[in-house]
């Protein structure tokens, strides 16, 4: 069994465990170019922006030798839940004789939910399983945080491409680490590369956050969203994503008898503007958007795929809750066509519109 | 008090039931005007620019409904009628999108949350915020949903016997008489016209593509001429439904359609951007191919123009009538 996985944030993290579990894994290259023509090409025509990423990374792994694919399900309301059924179609029309492991909510359908968790989990007991995914969580929680420090950092560092250089090497390196103790060396290696970047001391009143928020795949891959991280951070922009992995796992796998997660917090705030969850992280998008105002960040961007179904209503009302809370927001509709020139101009005009915003709002009180 | 009904989305399936709903109960009942190109400028005005046109045709109703000066515009926010299924996100938002981008909107909006388990919305519960709104009692409420129950079983049952929505509507309140109307059967040439009823029967998004056809001596067949257990029984050898349910319908009826020897083609019509049809476009494309029958994507929008439409329809039912006679004629030889 040869297993691949879509792309979405730190990858290395589902393909350790899954490795830990002894199972091979055939990652795809990280999207490209190359990634989005094939997943455009074999795609429904309007199919949204996602899915075509995802089906391009497919084909990239069937071409490689994967003949499993492991992903995750849902129920809707959002498209996202039917994209294992199509992409499986679409594979096998193309020839491609692919086995599809889905992931569907275990409330649901508990038995293929075992069996599915039987055939990830093969030989291992279950002591075994939660040491090797522990391993793999604290990983990924060292991942995460490492990329929001470096998100924050990246906007003052002295050479640009500093930042950009070790989070990939950091990668490589986890991506050899197998055990605790080597675990435990490399989290202080990485930790000393990312404090030896040298920074420009910036006046706290000239610095500018910006939140981003969105749907989960387009603000995660930077393939898709055009670095728009990066750029904003080469404009001298701290940012923050809403989404990374770790909140998720806590928010999706962790009872609510533990307490709120940090996720949980944000649809409350969200359910003010709109109150039933309407599917992807919309109502947590909403909330997001408020608590990033609370926490006196200048701005947010906006990501979202075109046509973007749960993701168009927070547009909708997006018009709105920025005027009502007063936050600069810029909305970037992001699919195959989008250019780089056209988004480095809109986030210069907006990094601008947010600094203007921000002395007015200062000259005022 | 006068409430109003935008002529959008599912208007088309459930006005005979919210029209008598509110006149048992005393109400007068508004309906806005017929989209057209004015009334869809209004709605692009407001909604945002990438959303699909069936959105903003509702939105541009809305906005007609605030100029005729209503009491209140319902609203309903449809979040299920089936176990297991939902709509589409834009309907679950819709109160919220339509609140927060027309001026004026907020005390007007009558937007109870409807979850029920069939298509027959009487799930009293849902209406606590109507009754409560409009001051009237539970129990003559409960009355008015029992009687606008009646007349939308009565309306079904015209679907049924293969009326389209337009006739079955006229019929259920006596507009016409089944004698007047053409005959739902008799055709050489059947097509089956696959989409949601707001894009299929609102006259101005669709081009009237109904008649178009009716005009070409075609018969017609729509999702909500089968029978509705046919529907649920094809979803249930499926590894996985989708989970909207109109698009659930529109899939088990094109899997009918594909089965049935009587229905020659199939036309699926469909809104620029309809990310529910993304998925069962694709799906329907497929099955095309597995039964051979001719299958026709159209694709419209605010900006589609009718020649293309007349032509490529023409030329659709053409190409299957000419099949049709060649067959004919060899197996006359």
């Amino acid at each position: 069994m040869k297993l691949a996985f879509p792309y979405l944030g730190p990858t290395i993290a589902y393909k350790k465990v899954a490795e830990l579990l002894g199972h091979e894994v055939l990652m795809p290259p990280p999207p490209s170019q190359r990634t989005i023509d094939l997943g455009v090409k074999y795609s429904p025509e309007f199919a949204c922006f996602p899915f075509k990423i995802i089906m391009g990374s497919y084909i990239e792994a069937v071409e490689q030798g994967v003949d499993t694919i492991v992903t995750s399900g849902g129920n809707g309301p959002c498209r996202a839940g039917f994209y294992a059924e199509v992409h499986k179609r679409i594979l096998k029309k193309l020839g491609y004789d692919v086995r599809f492991i889905v992931f569907d909510s275990m409330f649901k359908d508990f038995k293929r939910f075992k069996e599915n968790f039987n055939l990830i989990r093969g030989d291992n007991s279950m002591i075994q399983l939660v040491k090797k995914a522990s391993l793999a969580f604290k990983m990924l929680r060292f991942l995460d945080d490492a990329e929001k420090e470096i998100l924050i950092k990246r906007a003052y560092e002295v050479n640009e491409g500093d930042f950009s250089a070790i989070w990939e090497d950091i990668k490589e390196l986890f991506d050899k680490t197998y055990t605790k103790e080597e675990l435990d060396v490399a989290l202080q290696k990485a930790r000393q590369w990312i404090d030896s970047v040298s920074l420009r001391e910036v006046e706290e009143d000239e610095k500018i956050r910006i939140g981003v928020v969105g749907e989960i795949l387009v603000a995660m891959e930077p393939t898709a969203n055009m670095e728009v991280e990066r750029r904003l951070n080469s404009l001298g922009a701290e940012v923050e994503n809403i989404h990374n992995i770790t909140n998720w796992l806590r928010h999706n796998a962790v009872p609510s008898i533990f307490g709120k997660s940090h996720s949980q917090k944000l649809i409350d705030l969200g359910a003010k503007y709109v109150p039933i969850p309407i599917g992807g992280h919309h109502q947590e998008n909403m909330g997001g958007i408020i608590d990033f105002k609370n926490r006196g960040f200048d701005g947010v961007v906006h990501l979202m795929p075109f046509g973007c179904l749960p993701e168009l209503v927070s547009q909708s009302v997006i018009t709105r809750m920025q005027k009502d809370i007063d936050i600069p927001v810029l909305s970037l509709s992001l699919d195959e066509h989008s250019g780089q020139v056209n988004t480095t101009t809109r986030l210069e005009a907006f990094i601008d519109l947010v600094r203007n915003h921000k002395v007015k709002m200062k000259n005022k009180l | 008090m006068r409430i109003g009904l935008p002529k959008g989305l599912l208007f088309y399936y459930y006005y005979p039931f919210w029209r008598t709903l509110f006149e048992s109960l005393g109400f007068e009942v508004v309906e806005s005007h017929p989209t057209s190109s004015k009334l869809v400028d209004e709605g692009v005005k407001v909604a945002v620019p990438e959303i699909c046109v069936p959105i903003k045709v509702y939105s541009g109703h809305v906005v007609n409904l605030l100029e005729q000066d209503v009491d209140y515009i319902f609203v309903p926010r449809l979040v299920t009628i089936r176990k297991g299924d939902t709509f589409c996100p834009k309907f679950l938002g819709l109160p919220d999108m339509l609140e927060y981008t027309i001026p004026g909107l907020s005390e007007k909006l009558l937007a109870p949350i409807i979850r029920t388990e069939n298509d027959n919305l009487t799930r009293i519960n849902d209406y606590k915020l109507v009754w409560k709104t409009l001051g009237v009692s539970k129990a003559s409420f409960k009355k008015a949903l029992k009687e606008a129950d009646r007349i939308w079983t009565n309306f079904r049952n015209y679907c049924y016997k293969g009326y389209t929505i337009d006739q079955a509507t006229d019929l259920t309140f006596g507009r016409v008489k089944e004698s007047d109307l053409p005959a739902v059967d008799g055709y050489d040439t059947y097509i089956g016209v696959i989409g949601y009823v707001y894009n299929i029967y609102d006259e101005y998004i669709s081009m009237d593509i109904i008649n178009k056809l009716r005009s070409m001596n075609v018969g017609i067949r729509t999702f909500e001429m089968v029978d509705e257990s046919y529907i649920d029984a094809k979803m249930g050898t499926l590894s996985k439904r989708l989970f909207w349910t109109f698009t659930n319908k529109l899939w088990g009826a094109a899997d009918n359609f594909y089965k049935d020897s009587k229905v020659d083609g199939l036309i699926h019509v469909t809104a620029f951007n309809c990310g529910p049809d993304s998925m069962l476009g694709a799906v329907m494309e497929m099955d095309s191919d597995k039964y051979g029958k001719p299958f026709m994507t159209i694709r419209v929008d605010e900006h589609t123009g009718e020649n293309h439409l007349n032509t490529r329809v023409e030329a659709f039912v053409d190409m299957i009538k000419r099949k049709k006679q060649k067959l004919k004629e060899a197996e006359g030889l």
